[in-house]
């Protein structure tokens, strides 16, 4: 048994480590299509040369760790996706998952419909629909492919609570090309998990350092706040939580190539205790920080603000554990 | 033991309903429903029409043009305006500086500045908190110097809510550096349209800026604006606080919200079905309510008892532990109820998601409400209030 990173995920990380402090903006993306960060994203099968979940969780965590806001998960999602349905790559190129509805909660189907191949309804919160060359979009019970500027698809753009933009998608008789059932995409549906995961990880384990260091300078009453024995305890109960957190995410990557059943109830483990935890240490964070922890000027505003995105992408905590509970897939 | 109102409180109760029903529009209604922040004019037009009907001043006496309610009528009002989605009075005229000045102002000071608070010529906030000087208030540092018929006042305060829509804000600031830190503080009101006053906005995790940092450059202020005595301003602080206080546990806030969350998960789909149908999500509904439940019949005992003349003592620490305990869960569960719709930043007046208003504003809600628990006295202070307490025995 070794937790260890491979010596080839600590370059990665070295080198990613390096391209987040470099690089900034606009100017991020490039860089990391440069270094061949969406690539290790992939197998090779899918035209990449990794797509363990060791590296998915490196390179997220460490995404989220430095509060980056790029459509890298829709990307990898879509980019395996359409690997998997034998369509050719489009390297370089941003894609959109066009998933949630309004009004649906986590339901399929409920504002959009598919009659033959055109799709006509509505998608919401979609991470990276400007930039998308193509969109990977669920129905009911199937994964479809449409393309960007098709006929009948229009976008109303905003901006997403972490940090990203995204749009609604109106489709209206838009051609799609069907790939397959919602199931048949289970792995890469998984990979974007444990995706969000780890980002959300990062999240936390930023957060908690921030309110760390906080803690430990702040001072009232002529003491350091954590000399106060009642946020000390709080504190700790938080670290006890950042490692149950990891845990999860070191199951899930660990269990991704897995048998569906397997694999899917470490994702839905992973996701009910890393979107608990993220609840928690949002609040939490916030609280010991005291008036500051709320303001836009200090670095943890964007980090609650993730932290809730990540908690609410692919099926929050409490839509995972009720599939868990009632011993359901994943996805279907 | 009789837990229901009067006939006398329940006639009471019509009244507050059918001005409610008559004087509050439906738009604005539906703004403070979405938890979206009024403009100056909407919170003044509101406070006209209290101040018309003679019920702007609820906590106020007869004798300074209050409505002399009692803390039942209070509260009912409070309920009531809650729950149909009124404006809040702001607090810091009415519900703070009041009743310092009529227990300690002095007779001119009362004439001149209560009137103005009733018909809306001033706008006040509140000059408590300072960078360093947060849950340790007393250790302000805000200076007042005497020179001849003024105080000049140098520093700075912080988190001042609504400060940009102030020309007069009451500030702590220290007098003497001598003796107990509590011993050198002083309690002055300051015209914010004096040379050397600069108010800046502090954006918040919902993006909105409704505190301000205000700073003070060798500001001069006439020694007639001093309430009270020089160096006793922290028993008018304390005092103040315990008005601050009344109503802390916002029963009507958290009783609209458990509305509002109602109606959302009876419309959100899961699994088919509305939401308000799925066991897990029906049975935290469930849990928050009763906690209310019990919470209120807390609050009103307590309530009673102060009416009965017990001092107040640690009871309004646990109505704020509970009260603000109770509307952050439900504002958690009422941003959960949307589900992945809930993944957009609010940004008032900027792009939007469609038909998304209400989604929005549960998010900007958690945003927002998580000072419910840090301002007026965190809640570990309170902890640390009752602990005290309980500890002497
Ligand atoms: C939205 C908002 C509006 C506000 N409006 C106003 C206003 O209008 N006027 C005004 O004067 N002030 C206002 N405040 C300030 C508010 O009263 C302070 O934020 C509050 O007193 C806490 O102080 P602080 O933010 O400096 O946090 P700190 O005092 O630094 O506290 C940080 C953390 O440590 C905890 N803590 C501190 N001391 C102890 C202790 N001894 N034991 C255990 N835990 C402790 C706190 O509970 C908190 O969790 C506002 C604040 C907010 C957030």
């Amino acid at each position: 048994m070794d937790f260890q990173l491979s010596d080839d995920h600590r370059m990665l990380q070295d080198s990613l480590r390096g391209i987040l402090t470099r690089h900034t903006g606009e100017a991020l993306w490039p860089a990391l299509v440069e270094a061949g960060v969406p690539a290790a994203l992939l197998t090779e099968a899918e035209g990449g040369f990794d797509g363990s979940g060791a590296a998915v969780a490196l390179i997220f965590e460490e995404m989220g760790r430095a509060g980056v806001a790029l459509p890298l998960i829709p990307t990898m999602i879509a980019a395996a996706a359409f690997a998997q349905a034998g369509q050719p790559a489009d390297e370089g190129a941003s894609h959109a998952f066009a998933d949630a509805e309004p009004g649906a909660r986590y339901d399929r189907g409920v504002a959009i419909s598919a009659d033959g191949d055109c799709l006509t309804g509505r998608k919401t919160m979609v991470a990276g629909a400007e930039d998308a060359a193509a969109f990977l979009v669920t129905t009911a019970d199937a994964m479809w492919r449409v393309e960007a500027g098709a006929a009948g698809l229009a976008l109303r753009p905003y901006p997403m609570l972490d940090g990203q933009r995204g749009a609604d998608l109106t489709l209206e008789g838009t051609p799609a090309l069907r790939l397959g059932s919602l199931t048949d995409f289970a792995v890469p549906l998984a990979r974007g998990v444990l995706a969000h995961s780890a980002y959300a990880l990062g999240c936390i384990t930023a957060s908690v350092e921030l309110t760390l260091d906080y803690l430990r300078t702040r001072k009232q009453f002529g003491q350091p706040l954590i000399a106060f024995q009642a946020l000390a305890h709080r504190a700790a109960d938080l670290a006890v939580e950042v490692e149950q957190a990891r845990s999860a995410v070191v199951n899930l990557a660990s269990h991704l190539d897995d048998e569906a059943p397997l694999r899917d109830r470490h994702l839905q483990a992973c996701k009910v205790t890393v979107g608990r935890v993220a609840r928690l240490v949002a609040e939490e964070a916030v609280q010991l920080h005291g008036g500051i922890g709320m303001t836009e000027e200090y670095a943890l505003a964007g980090h609650v603000r993730r932290l809730l995105a990540a908690d609410t992408a692919m099926g929050d905590a409490d839509w995972h554990l009720d599939r868990f509970a009632r011993g359901e897939p994943a996805w279907s | 033991m009789d837990m229901r109102f009067s006939p006398d409180e329940l006639a009471f109760r019509d009244q507050v309903r059918a001005f409610l029903q008559d004087e509050l529009d439906p738009g604005l209604a539906r703004k403070v429903r979405l938890h979206q922040h009024l403009t100056k004019a909407e919170m003044e037009g509101w406070h006209e029409k209290l101040n018309a009907r003679g019920w702007l001043a609820g906590n106020w006496p007869l004798e300074f043009g209050g409505a002399g309610w009692s803390a039942i009528q209070r509260h009912i009002f409070e309920e009531e305006s809650a729950r149909a989605h009124a404006p809040r009075v702001v607090p810091f005229g009415i519900a703070m500086l009041g009743p310092v000045l009529q227990k300690f102002g002095s007779p001119d000071q009362q004439d001149h500045w209560l009137p103005r608070i009733l018909n809306g010529d001033d706008w006040w906030c509140q000059g408590y908190s300072e960078p360093g000087a947060g849950s340790d208030l007393a250790g302000l540092r805000c200076r007042a110097e005497r020179q001849g018929d003024h105080y000049v006042v140098n520093g700075q305060k912080t988190w001042t809510t609504l400060g940009q829509h102030a020309n007069m804000i009451f500030c702590l600031v220290r007098t003497s550096t001598e003796g107990k830190k509590q011993e050198g503080i002083s309690f002055l009101l300051i015209d914010m349209t004096t040379p050397g006053v600069t108010v800046r906005p502090i954006v918040l995790l919902d993006g909105t800026a409704e505190v301000n940092e205000v700073f003070f450059d060798d500001v001069k202020v006439p020694v007639e604006n001093l309430v009270g005595e020089e160096n006793q301003g922290w028993t008018y602080a304390k005092y103040l606080l315990t008005h601050e206080r009344t109503n802390i546990a916002g029963v009507g806030f958290a009783t609209a919200a458990l509305d509002n969350l109602r109606r959302i998960a009876g419309a959100q789909i899961h699994r088919g079905r509305p939401l308000a149908e799925d066991p897990l999500f029906a049975s935290e509904i469930a849990a928050v309510e009763i906690e209310l439940m019990a919470m209120s019949t807390t609050n009103l005992r307590m309530l009673s008892a102060a009416a009965q003349g017990q001092a107040p003592g640690i009871e309004s620490s646990m109505l704020k532990i509970k009260g603000t305990q109770i509307r952050q869960r439900l504002d958690a569960l009422t941003r959960r109820a949307y589900g992945g719709w809930a993944m957009a930043l609010p940004v008032p007046g900027n792009e939007d998601p469609e038909d998304a208003d209400e989604v929005l504003s549960a998010t900007a809600t958690w945003l927002n409400n998580r000072k419910l628990s840090i301002y007026g006295g965190s809640n570990e202070i309170q902890r640390g209030i009752i602990a005290g307490a309980l500890a002497k025995g």
